[in-house]
């Protein structure tokens, strides 16, 4: 009977998702220590397969679905052995930067100025990608923010990647793409190369980069590192690495270092052995890092019809913002 | 002002393997490896779409066209930190296109003909299948040959298997590699020709995904790259790529197969080329 079919549902969560299911508000308003969440859905600096402009909102949707599935009272992390309770107001959601299709210097100044914001309000950006060129611009606002808030400040710098993007320049595509984004960063006032790691690299690399970097003081670990050294040792040691002489972290998550077998919705895919597990050993291996500010990149769900790479992804999130998003009750 | 306008078409042009040259048999000579497409539909196979395996291999394997590209400096495998040696590949991988499709009896004696003529030539066939059905094809004409399979159905016990799909396709898997490269040295009769077929289905199958055979226990890129290097430093005659389908149901975007197939074939066309491992080209890590 009609009568006796429940209508009672709960509110949906439109329109649209935030990050997480966290509060919305403007850059202006973030609080000094929260996690301020910019957008980039731009795709136009990639080189041949598009769709990251879809992954800020799939990060927005797997997190908040995956949110919804984990408890809200107090909760037993197995990992860590402890019993946690969710930290309230951890995280805002900024919305999206304007992205200019057609230029991409429009795009640059629109995603800077917002995590410029957030960082010299002395909250942590983290930019939703986006192919990786627009870790570019997030890095530049978060560099000229941190100029202003800590004038002699210096950032250590790691990328999690499984390509370098340490071109200076890629053919018809200019200075300004997904294989520049690492040199621009480079090129920053308060970054220095001795102080910028990579992580998980794979394959064939430029062999001019790679002196480049090395010969700078940049470090390289190869996915190849992380099987024979181990996901902990490798980010101890990038993290040491990174973190001379360095008040805060930039980290740059491109989730492409995963092995395309079981993450295949990015534009590069690479064959790097890496599974989930030894990625979130790796990031777990730096959820205590002084992160200042962050991004995760490429993204692309439209090249994932199963849908698995953006919730991998928001699994990423998870472990690297541990710290931020519980608050540690008792250990068992 | 903008810094850039918009982006062109990474897969503008002639499409090659490799970005190699394009040449005609008669320009073919001894030493080199001949690229030919098999864009062949097998009706047996459970899904349509062995066909385009020719053209996706040659997509993803534009990516590793460094040779022709002087915009950058010789690669270097980050992994093993060595140099790749490009120099002289551009003179030796050349591609012929596809075998024309149509009449069938034509497709196979065209196919026949050809790898025997390369063969006849000193040169070494890269034939990028698609179905299976034509390795037969390929083994006729070269009279008296020996097969390498890596995955696939394991159909003539006088053939050199690696990780077939029977019930004992985890042993080779699993047992010494060094082992088994001397059993492979031990069956090899360098008198006769080589011929080796290489089938997706070697891979594990959360790896290789688009394949139409899936399995557990399968190998991993690092196992089949190391076979591939071993097998290249043979004189091969032909070696045909199959059970590539890069139009499974619903995972027409999804380029893993392919990838998996042209990365670690990568280390046949080296090995076959004569780029040895070189000490000397160890790049070393800068602490």
């Amino acid at each position: 009977m009609i009568a006796n079919t429940n209508t009672a549902h709960a509110s949906l969560v439109q329109p649209g998702y935030r990050l997480f299911n966290e509060q919305f508000c403007d850059v202006s308003e973030v609080n000094s220590g929260q996690i301020g969440v910019v957008g980039m859905p731009s795709d136009w600096t990639h080189s041949s397969r598009l769709g990251t402009r879809f992954g800020p909102e799939a990060l927005r949707k797997a997190t908040t679905l995956m949110q919804s599935m984990r408890p809200q009272n107090g909760s037993f992390d197995p990992d860590t052995q402890y019993r946690t309770l969710p930290a309230v107001g951890w995280l805002v959601d900024c919305g999206d930067a304007e992205i200019t299709a057609d230029n991409v210097d429009a795009t640059t100044q629109s995603i800077a100025a917002m995590t410029e914001e957030l960082t010299v309000g002395g909250a942590i950006p983290l930019a939703l990608g986006g192919d990786h060129y627009n870790s570019f611009p997030a890095c530049l606002g978060y560099s000229r923010g941190l100029s202003k808030r800590a004038p002699n400040s210096n950032f250590g710098y790691i990328q999690i990647d499984g390509h370098l993007d340490f071109s200076d320049r890629l053919g018809a595509w200019g200075t300004h793409n997904h294989a520049t984004n690492a040199r621009r960063i480079s090129e920053l006032p308060n970054v220095n190369v001795s102080n910028m790691v990579w992580v998980g690299i794979t394959g064939w690399v430029d062999s001019g980069e790679l002196a480049l970097i090395e010969g700078q003081g940049g470090r390289v670990f190869s996915a190849n590192d992380v099987h024979e050294m181990g996901a902990e040792e490798v980010m101890r040691q990038a993290l040491a690495h990174a973190m001379q002489g360095c008040d805060e972290l930039y980290l740059s998550i491109d989730i492409d270092a995963m092995d395309a077998g079981y993450l295949p919705g990015t534009g590069s895919i690479v064959h790097s052995g890496i599974t989930p597990r030894k990625y979130y050993d790796m990031l777990d291996g730096l959820s205590d890092a002084p992160l200042g500010g962050l991004d995760i990149v490429e993204v692309s769900p439209p090249l994932d019809p199963s849908e698995r790479t953006e919730f991998l992804a928001a699994e990423m999130l998870f472990r690297i913002l541990r710290k931020f998003r519980t608050q540690t009750e008792v250990s068992l | 002002m903008p810094l850039r306008s918009a982006p062109l078409p990474r897969m503008a042009g002639h499409l090659s393997f490799m970005r190699s040259q394009s040449k005609e048999i008669c320009d073919v000579k001894s030493g080199d490896l001949v690229v030919i497409g098999l864009p062949f539909e097998d009706t047996n196979a459970p899904h349509a779409g062995q066909s385009l395996a020719s053209r996706a291999l040659r997509e993803t394997s534009v990516y590793f066209g460094w040779h022709a590209n002087p915009q950058f400096s010789h690669p270097v495998d980050i992994d093993a930190r060595e140099s790749i040696q490009t120099d002289g590949l551009h003179e030796r991988l050349c591609d012929l296109g596809d075998i024309p499709i149509g009449d069938d009896k034509k497709s196979h004696d065209l196919l026949k003909k050809v790898t025997r003529q390369i063969n006849h030539i000193g040169a070494c066939a890269i034939l990028l299948g698609g179905s299976n059905q034509m390795s037969d094809t390929v083994q006729s004409s070269l009279p008296k040959s020996q097969k390498v399979q890596l995955g696939g159905i394991l159909r003539n016990e006088n053939d050199f298997h690696i990780a077939p799909m029977q019930s004992d396709f985890n042993k080779i898997c699993k047992l010494n590699m060094s082992e088994q490269f001397n059993n492979f040295s031990q069956w090899r009769d360098s008198s006769k020709p080589l011929f080796v077929q290489f089938d997706l289905s070697v891979f594990e199958t959360s790896l290789s995904v688009l394949c139409d055979q899936p399995r557990l226990g399968g190998c991993n890129l690092d196992t089949v790259t190391k076979w591939l290097s071993v097998i290249g430093k043979q004189k091969v005659s032909a070696i045909m790529l199959t059970g590539l389908n890069p139009d499974r149901p619903g995972m027409g975007v999804i380029k893993v197969g392919q990838r998996l197939m042209v990365t670690s074939l990568l280390a046949f066309i080296y090995s076959r080329l004569g780029f040895e491992s070189d000490p000397k080209t160890q790049i070393q890590r800068k602490m």
